[in-house]
Parts: structure tokens; C-alpha cells; sequence
């Protein structure tokens, strides 16, 4: 898919071949976390444990130079587990705030749907407010924030599937998958003596990162490709195997994305490329199947592959 | 940049090359044309070809270089053909008449019939055609194969079936296409690897080695021993299965001295082969098969025929011909024929049937005066002001019997005497002796004349058009027929008897007209059951032998082998007693009208005819123009379509150089994909640019798609285009559009 634009940014060039140290035969899911840090979006990996979930998020925690935190979400934990609370004092006879994990920089949830429905909306609610309320005070959350979540998709058991309103809170959907066999015995190979994950130093800092993320609005997104993005999500409303279709949530959601990746390629201005590439990450998890779609085996991905195949590409200023 | 302008330079000094090479292949095209057509003033056409190819070489736009050509069309057509000033109407007026002429021949397919004016015009528009052709295959393609091929097979062509010499042509061929060849490779290699020569290297560094390997290669050739040809000569094979085939008709473009068959006046020296030719020169209704008359000639040279009667001709305004060619005592029985000559054939003089009474001019009416001895009938054209294409006669078909035939008194008038018993001094003693021979056992004049013709039916004589001599200085033509060649077709079978039947003092001349042709379906109602409608083509010229029997007068016969006795000439001969008092069944006058062809005018007012017959040629010209415009219209289209992508790529290039703006770069990229689409590089619609230019960089082995849809990309992607693009843009734009359409 990528090998047409190997062109980099050369910060977020940096900031890749830094996770790729780290992350063997990853490139594609590490380069679009960074697609949705530059976003100022936030990820949901799905995908069975071991894979390399925590290790993605560590590195990029660790290249950023941002404070990284970690939530296990379990079935007991409670909202204030997630947002911190207040404690006091004895001997300063008042509160003191205790936050919570999510006030660090880089969030990873780890199974995030193995907690109640509340907890999971408090974490919902600061990544789309970017801020918290606790003991009725609004906490902002500090800048840059960026949750990835994961689940696992075998384990039904108990599990506390989060619903459609909340998924499109996370700007892209990505899966990790086993790595090749090759990349599995680098793998052993590069970990034997010293997890590599302890040997990489940051290459920029936050405020660098904020820097970038700001660049990232100024990319132009031309009238075609507005059009284009419109076309493509809006199939997804008339598609007969969708029962709901994505929102205009979805719309702007796939603009920011292809923003950031246009930029992540050092260009300042999206071409249809970009949105093709990222609309099977932005847009399945923006919609619902109808009970047809299952019993024809059809999946939301194999949907949006036919929407693009079926969307024209603009290739005119569309003017005339 | 530099080095930008002299790669220019370069290619320039190339193309010259390129040129010239295609002109001295061109050149040898036409060299042969001597030697098997009868195209005269090669150096003239040979000129305007270069003439057409130097301006192309200049590579100036059309509307300048086809006035140009033009003006050399019609400054060789002014110095060839039309001796009126150039700046006068005249010329213009002659020449669209002889283009009106010729196109009206064109649709009849009468291509023999076109004028050497028009011919050599639509030589030059092929030349000129030519011209341009390879300039876009030398030049803009650089495809020069196939024209090389096509010329090697030229030449082998035209040396194995044509007098003409190829060796040196072959020889010549082969190193200006070798050479040809060598450049055009390279400049093609240098577009698709997009190298630039360096500086410091002329091309004709490059050159020489191609010249040297060339030059030494083909002297090694000549030089070395060869092979004899490996297979027979294949032109006497296919001589002979052309001879068998049929009556060997295909003959001509090989023998000496072949003519085309028809009337002609001049028959001072008779002999040679003809070919066939079917074309229609007159029609005919008439009741029975008849001989057409057109004329007789008196005098033998010992080559062929003169005229030495001098005789004042008679006038006839009323119609009436009074031609004494037999007396009012032959039995005759009246009849009517109607004639309508075919326009593009018409001749000088009528034909008429034996017995000729009355005729009357159809179309265009008018006068005509007619000679009693030499029997011709010559319509006043000065009059009519064009010549005669519609008439109509009334004639008194003669029954001759054999009884008066054979009891004719001896004596012939002595004007008779003088005129039809003329033969040369130097003629060969054993043509007197044969004749003598011949009619030894016979005592009537009309058993003499029975037995000379029925002498030539002997099968030692045969007939044939083909392979004819004609008689040497020293010999004379009925002496060689008679005892050397023994072949020949009518003119040889009647001057023979002529000369046989004076040989033995039977007064007797030489007829010249045509047979009764071919019966075919009417195409018109004919006026009257009884009528028949006869094509008469210029295969039917025929001519045959008139006896004079005193009191009786002037009595066809027909010694031609093949032509039987009379059959076809039933009109006159019923020479059986029995058929003596047949009976004359009145007829009706035709009072049908005739369909248009048969009849355009009605005799109103001359003026209306006159106009009618105007616009009936004109209308003629029109359609003809007609199916020529559209022709070249459909031709135009069929053209245009095919190189449609061509001619809008032009149109493109034009635009992107005349406007160097986004709105025009959009075109021109626009256009390109749908080349790409035509040439099988279809983008999908779900294709971005990006995967689309990558599939077509694939299929050329090119970046440039990549980097032309990089830039077209900033244009309708971002809405603006850095600086000094555009030129970029145009460049690989052009590379990729030739790269494709090539």
C-alpha cells in the first residue's frame, strides 16, 4: 500500500525508525499510530495478548519523551482508578488530588472492555472532552494526550463490549497480527540479552510533538478531496449490507487522519491517496452491520473495500 | 541549457539526414515509372517530391506550406500542360473543366479515358501526400521499416516484371535504408533512454563508423561470389498461365507496340497487338443485329489505309442521306434504329446501318454533311457547338439475292475502276498469282468474291490479337499475313481479301465500324416489341470488305474468321432465293417516350434543349462530384478517426505552448490519460493518480508518469503550482505522449 510515498517528514521520520528499533515488522501499525498522534486522534488496537500491544505504546511513550501510563482495565476497577481522587491530608488538614493515570501523556487501556460500562466512560468522556472532572472540579488534561486501548476479541466471557456511541471516539481501528516468521526470530535474536526497549532515548520532545500536531492542521485539504471523503462515508449510509451508517463524525474523523498522514509524508496538502489508505482504518468501526451482512459472511472491512472500489476518484479541479 | 540547444542541433542535423535518406528512397520509386508507364517529365515530379519534402524538412505550419505546395501543383500543371497565362481565367476555366470531365469519367471507371492533365494533378496531390506520409514516419514516428521493406520489394517487383534494371537501384536502396535505419534507431534510443549527447560529441563522430561499417559491408557484398538465383524466373510462368487463361487477354503490358482496341482514324500503318477494352462507346435499338458503318478508305499503301477520294460533301439540314451505296433495284425493307453514344466516347463521325435513309439529330439537333464515296457522316459541330450524342435513323435494309448478284454485267463504271482497283506498284507478284489461283474455278464476279473470302476460313489462318507484327520497311502487310504470319484479326482479313479481290481487277474497298455488339436489357422501355437494345463496345470495332457489283452496287462481305459469314451482319445478306419475297409487315412508329437517358430532350425549342442538355451535363458532373466529395469525406473521417488521438494531441500541445496555465495543463493531462486509455492503459475509476501513474511508469519503464501526476497532483490537489513547473510539466508531457502514440 505504502510503497509509492516512502517520503517522510523528518521529525515523524525520526520518530519512526526510533519504534521500528523496537517494534520488528510493525511499520504499518507504528506508522499509524503516529497518523493518529499527529491527529491529536487516539487508537484502538484490537488483537490477541502478545502480539507487541504494550511494547508499540512504550515505544512511542519513550521516543516522545512523554510520561507514559498504563491502565489494566479489570472488572472492578472504578472511574476514580481511572481519574485519580482526592485523599486528605492530616497534616495540611485539606484534600490533596491524587490523579489518576489518565493525566499522563501517552495512555495505554489495556482491555478495555473487560471493565463496567462506567469505568470505560470515564476514560471516554477525558478523551473526548480532554478533560476530567473529579469531585465536580474540571481537571484539563495536559497536552499531548493520546490513549490507545486495546481489546481482546476472543474473550466474550465477561466482557463489556463498548458501544458504537464510544468507538468512534478512537480515530483509527488497527489490529497488530503475528509477525513472520523471520520477523519472529529477529525478534528472539534482538531480545536475547537486553529488551531494546530499554536502550531507546527520546528523539523529540512534547513540545516538539505539540509543534508537529499543530502543522498538522495547516495541511490543505483541497475541495475534491473534501468531496472524495464525503462520497466515501456517505456510501457507507446507502451501502444495503449497513444498518447504520458512518456520521459526519466519520467524515471529519477521515479528514483529520489523511491530514496527518499527508503530513507524516512531508506534504502539505491530502491527496485521494491518503484517504483511500486510511478509510479502512477510520471508517469500520464507525458503522453497524445489518443481520444480513452475517449470515452473507460479510465483514465491515471487505465493506469499505468495495465502497472504494466502487467511489470515483476525483482527478480533476471538479470546476468545470 | 547548452547542452539542451545543441542536443537540438543535433537532432536537426539528424533529421536532415533522415530526410534525404527518404527522398532518394522516394527517388527510387519513381525511377522506374519510365519504363513501364508511359509517365513522361519524371524530372518534373521528381522535383516537386523533393520540392514537398524540403518544406516539410522545414517543419513550418500547414497554412504556410500547403499554399506553397499548391502553388507548385499548379506552377508544374501550368508548365506542363495548360499554355494559357497563368493569371488569366482561362487557365482556371480549363482546368475545372478537364477536372469535371475526369471526374465524370472517374465514376464511369473509364480510367484510360482521363486526361494526361488530370492524371499528372492527382500524380502531384499523391506526391505531395506522400510527402507528408513520410515525413510523419521518418520524422515524428521514426518508423522507417517498413518503408524500407516496402521499397526492397518495389524494386524486386518492378526488375523482375518490368524491362527496367534494378541491380544499381538495389545497391542504392540498400544504403541509404541501412543508413536510414542506422539514425533513426539511434534517435530512438536516445528518446527512450532520454540521454543527451554530450557536448564535445558531433554527431557525426557517431555517424562516420555507421557510414564506414555500411559502405565496406555493402562493397564486401557486391564484391563477394553470390549464388545464382535460387529459383526459376518466374515471369515466362506466369506469362504462360496469363496466355491460357482465357483468350490471353492479359497480355499488353509487357509486348511491344500494343494498342487498345476501337475506332481510330488514322490506319496508315496497320498491324501490332491490341488489348481489349469493354468499354460501351454507343447503344443501339434496332429490330435485327447490325454492322455499324463509319466509314470506307480506297487507297492501299502496302502498310495500311489512306483516303485519296476527294469529294465534296453533301449537306443535309432535312435529314435526308442519299449515299448510293446500292442501287434502288435491291429489295429492301424499311426499319429504325435509334443511337446513343456514351458521353465520354463519343466519335467524330455516325455510325448508321447499311441502307441509311434519314437521320435525325436528337441531341443536340442540328445539321450534318456526309460523303457519298467515303461514307462517313459528320454531324456540324460548329453548329451544335458539341458533338452528337443522340440520333435517331431510318434506313432500307437491302436483301441481296443471288440471283442479281450473279447476273451482274462485266463492265464497271470507270470512276470505279479507278478508285477501288488501286494497288501498290511493290506489291509481291505472289499475292497476284494466289488470287488468280484462288478464284480460277469461278466465273460470276460474285462466286469470285465468295471464294477469296471463303479462303481465308482455310484453318491455317488464324485468329488472334496478340502477337501481331507490324510489317518491316520492305514488306507489305497483306503479303506478310498472307504468307508469313497467317494470323491476325479483321483489319488483317479485309485488307487481305481487298487486295486479293483488286489483284484480280474486282473493284472492292475497306469499311471500318463496328459489329453489331452485345444484346443486353433495354434499361429504358424500348419504343416497340420488335426493337432490341445493343451495347456496342470499343472491343466491336471491326472492319471488313465492300464488293461492287454493277447495277447493284457496293455489297458487304465479311472474311474475318471467327466473324461468320454474314451471320452477325444479317441485317443486309439474306442472300437465300427463298427468303426473297419475305414478307414487310408494316410497323408502327414508336410513339412510347423513352426513358431520360434515351431521351433528354423533346424537339421543342432549341433553346430548352440546349439548356436541358446543359444541365443534364452538369448534372452528371454534380453527381460525380458528389460521390467524389463524399469519397473524400469518408476518407477524411475514416483518417481523422484513426489518428484521432494524433491530431488532439497536436491541438494539445499547441494550446499547453500558446497558454502556459493550469486550466490547459489540466487538458493536456486529461488528454493524455485518454491516449494512455487508447493505447490499453485504462485508469480505473477507483484508481488514484498516484497507483494509475505507477501501472503505466511499469508498462513503459519510465518515472516520468510518476512525475508528471506528482505535479498535476499539486495542481488539483492543492490548488497551486511552484514556480518554473510548468515547463517541467510541458516536458515530460511530451515525452510520455510520443513515448505512447509512437
Amino acid at each position: 500500500m505504502t510503497q509509492h510515498t516512502m517520503i517522510y517528514h523528518p521529525t515523524v521520520g525520526k520518530l519512526l525508525k526510533n519504534i521500528q528499533k523496537v517494534m520488528i515488522g510493525k511499520d504499518e501499525v507504528a506508522e499509524l499510530s503516529l497518523v493518529a498522534l499527529l491527529a491529536e486522534g487516539h487508537v484502538l488496537l484490537e488483537d490477541v495478548p502478545g502480539v507487541g500491544k504494550t511494547m508499540l505504546v512504550k515505544s512511542i511513550a519513550r521516543s516522545v519523551d512523554c510520561e507514559f501510563k498504563r491502565i489494566q482495565f479489570t472488572p472492578d476497577l472504578l472511574p476514580s482508578d481511572v481519574t485519580g481522587t482526592s485523599i486528605y491530608n492530616p497534616k495540611e488538614l485539606k484534600f490533596e488530588f491524587r490523579p489518576g493515570p489518565i493525566l499522563g501523556n501517552i495512555v495505554l487501556a489495556d482491555e478495555i472492555n473487560r471493565t463496567s460500562p462506567k469505568t470505560q466512560s470515564a476514560l471516554l468522556e477525558g478523551m473526548e472532552e480532554k478533560s476530567v472532572t473529579v469531585d465536580g472540579k474540571t481537571i484539563p488534561l495536559e497536552k499531548p494526550f493520546f490513549v490507545m486501548a486495546t481489546q481482546n476479541p476472543i474473550e466474550y466471557e465477561g466482557t463489556y463490549p463498548l458501544p458504537e456511541a464510544q468507538l468512534d471516539r478512537f480515530l483509527l481501528k488497527l489490529s497488530m497480527g503475528y509477525p513472520s516468521r523471520q520477523e519472529e526470530m529477529d525478534m528472539l535474536n534482538r531480545t536475547s540479552s537486553q529488551h531494546p526497549i530499554e536502550t531507546i532515548e527520546s528523539v523529540i520532545t512534547k513540545d516538539e510533538l505539540i509543534e508537529l500536531q499543530k502543522q498538522v492542521l495547516d495541511v490543505y485539504v483541497s475541495v475534491p478531496v473534501q468531496q472524495y471523503i464525503v462520497e466515501l462515508v456517505s456510501a457507507t449510509r446507502n451501502h444495503p449490507y449497513v444498518y447504520l451508517g458512518a456520521s459526519p463524525r466519520g467524515s471529519i474523523a477521515l479528514m483529520k487522519a489523511a491530514k496527518a498522514y499527508a503530513f507524516m509524508h512531508d506534504r502539505d496538502y491530502v491527496v485521494p491517496d491518503d484517504v483511500k489508505y486510511l478509510a479502512p482504518f477510520v471508517l469500520p468501526h464507525r458503522m453497524i452491520l445489518s443481520s444480513e451482512a452475517q449470515y452473507d459472511g460479510k465483514d465491515e472491512k471487505g465493506i469499505i473495500d468495495e465502497i472504494i472500489q466502487q467511489t470515483k476518484v476525483p482527478i480533476d479541479r471538479g470546476e468545470r | 541549457m547548452s547542452l539542451y540547444t545543441n542536443q537540438l542541433k543535433h537532432q536537426s542535423a539528424l533529421n536532415l539526414i533522415v530526410y534525404i535518406s527518404g527522398f532518394l528512397l522516394f527517388w527510387e520509386w519513381l525511377r522506374p515509372l519510365k519504363s513501364f508507364t508511359d509517365t513522361g517529365n519524371i524530372s518534373v515530379f521528381v522535383l516537386y517530391a523533393a520540392f514537398c519534402f524540403f518544406l516539410s524538412y522545414l517543419q513550418m505550419p500547414w497554412y504556410i506550406t500547403s499554399p506553397l505546395k499548391l502553388a507548385g501543383l499548379v506552377f508544374v500543371l501550368d508548365g506542363l500542360f495548360i499554355h494559357v497565362s497563368l493569371f488569366s481565367m482561362d487557365w482556371y476555366r480549363m482546368f475545372f473543366y478537364d477536372a469535371a470531365y475526369n471526374s465524370q469519367v472517374i465514376m464511369e471507371q473509364e480510367w484510360w479515358s482521363m486526361t494526361p492533365l488530370f492524371r499528372s494533378f492527382l500524380f502531384l496531390l499523391l506526391l505531395w501526400l506522400l510527402s507528408y506520409l513520410l515525413h510523419y514516419w521518418f520524422v515524428i514516428a521514426k518508423r522507417t521499416l517498413f518503408f524500407v521493406v516496402l521499397t526492397f520489394a518495389y524494386v524486386a517487383v518492378v526488375d523482375t516484371f518490368t524491362p527496367y534494371d534494378g541491380k544499381a537501384s538495389i545497391i542504392r536502396v540498400f544504403l541509404i535504408s541501412m543508413i536510414l535505419l542506422g539514425i533513426t534507431h539511434y534517435q530512438r534510443l536516445l528518446t527512450s533512454e532520454k540521454t543527451a549527447v554530450p557536448e564535445n560529441r558531433r554527431p557525426l563522430r557517431w555517424i562516420l563508423p555507421l557510414v564506414a561499417l555500411i559502405f565496406s559491408s555493402s562493397v564486401i557484398g557486391y564484391a563477394a561470389p553470390k549464388f545464382s538465383p535460387q529459383w526459376p524466373d518466374p515471369v515466362p510462368f506466369i506469362r504462360s498461365l496469363a496466355d491460357n487463361s482465357g483468350e490471353g487477354e492479359g497480355q499488353g503490358a509487357f509486348g511491344q507496340a500494343v494498342k487498345k482496341v476501337g475506332y481510330g482514324e488514322n490506319d496508315e500503318r496497320l498491324g501490332g497487338s491490341f488489348i481489349q477494352d469493354d468499354t460501351v462507346v454507343f447503344q443501339a435499338m434496332v429490330d435485327e443485329p447490325q454492322y455499324w458503318r463509319i466509314e470506307t478508305k480506297d487507297f492501299y499503301t502496302g502498310k495500311g489505309w489512306v483516303r485519296t477520294v476527294e469529294e465534296n460533301h453533301v449537306n443535309s439540314s432535312d435529314g435526308q442521306v442519299v449515299m448510293d451505296v446500292f442501287s434502288s433495284e435491291v429489295e429492301t425493307e424499311a426499319k429504325e434504329a435509334k443511337v446513343l453514344f456514351n458521353p465520354a466516347q463519343i466519335l467524330p463521325r455516325l455510325v448508321y446501318p447499311y441502307g441509311t435513309e434519314q437521320i435525325q439529330m436528337i441531341h443536340p439537333p442540328g445539321p450534318f454533311s456526309y460523303g457519298k464515296e467515303t461514307g462517313e457522316i459528320l454531324p456540324d459541330t460548329e453548329y451544335t457547338g458539341e458533338r452528337t450524342m443522340r440520333y435517331d435513323i431510318a434506313f432500307q435494309e437491302p436483301n441481296f439475292t443471288f440471283k442479281a448478284l450473279r447476273n451482274v454485267p462485266a463492265e464497271d463504271p470507270e470512276y470505279i475502276d479507278e478508285l477501288y482497283t488501286q494497288l501498290p506498284e511493290d506489291l509481291p507478284s505472289r499475292v497476284k498469282q494466289l488470287a488468280e489461283e484462288i478464284v480460277q474455278d469461278e466465273t460470276t464476279r460474285y462466286d469470285q468474291a465468295k471464294a477469296i473470302e471463303r479462303y481465308f476460313q482455310d484453318p491455317s489462318f488464324r485468329y488472334e490479337t496478340e502477337d501481331i507484327p507490324v510489317p518491316d520497311e520492305d514488306q507489305d502487310y497483306v503479303d506478310q499475313f498472307l504468307f508469313e504470319t497467317q494470323k491476325g484479326y479483321c483489319d488483317n482479313f479485309s485488307t487481305a481479301m481487298v487486295v486479293l479481290l483488286r489483284s484480280v481487277d474486282i473493284p472492292a474497298r475497306w469499311v471500318k465500324g463496328f459489329t453489331a455488339g452485345e444484346e443486353v436489357d433495354a434499361p429504358v422501355d424500348l419504343p416497340s416489341d420488335t426493337m432490341e437494345f445493343y451495347e456496342v463496345t470499343n472491343s466491336n470495332a471491326h472492319s471488313w470488305v465492300e464488293v461492287y457489283f454493277p447495277e447493284i452496287g457496293w455489297v458487304p462481305f465479311e472474311p474475318t474468321k471467327g466473324f461468320t459469314n454474314m451471320a452477325d451482319f444479317s441485317t443486309g445478306l439474306t442472300l437465300e432465293e427463298l427468303l426473297e419475297g419475305s414478307s414487310d409487315d408494316e410497323r408502327e412508329e414508336p410513339e412510347q417516350e423513352l426513358a431520360d437517358a434515351w431521351n433528354p430532350v423533346n424537339p421543342e425549342t432549341e433553346e430548352e434543349s440546349r439548356a436541358n442538355s446543359f444541365w443534364n451535363k452538369f448534372k452528371w458532373v454534380l453527381d460525380g462530384l458528389w460521390l467524389i466529395i463524399i469519397g473524400i469525406l469518408s476518407l477524411a473521417a475514416i483518417f481523422i478517426y484513426r489518428y484521432r488521438y494524433h491530431l488532439l494531441t497536436s491541438i494539445k500541445r499547441k494550446q499547453l505552448g500558446k497558454q502556459a496555465d493550469p486550466h490547459a495543463f489540466e487538458h493536456a493531462y486529461q488528454h493524455l490519460l485518454s491516449v494512455l486509455a487508447y493505447k490499453g492503459l485504462k485508469k480505473e475509476p477507483d484508481q488514484t493518480l498516484r497507483e494509475f501513474a505507477l501501472d503505466v511508469d511499469t508498462s513503459l519503464g519510465t518515472s516520468d508518469m510518476k512525475r508528471l501526476t506528482h505535479m498535476y497532483e499539486q495542481m488539483i490537489y492543492r490548488d497551486q503550482l511552484e514556480d518554473g513547473q510548468m515547463k517541467k510539466m510541458r516536458e515530460l508531457w511530451e515525452n510520455l505522449i510520443n513515448r505512447v502514440l509512437s
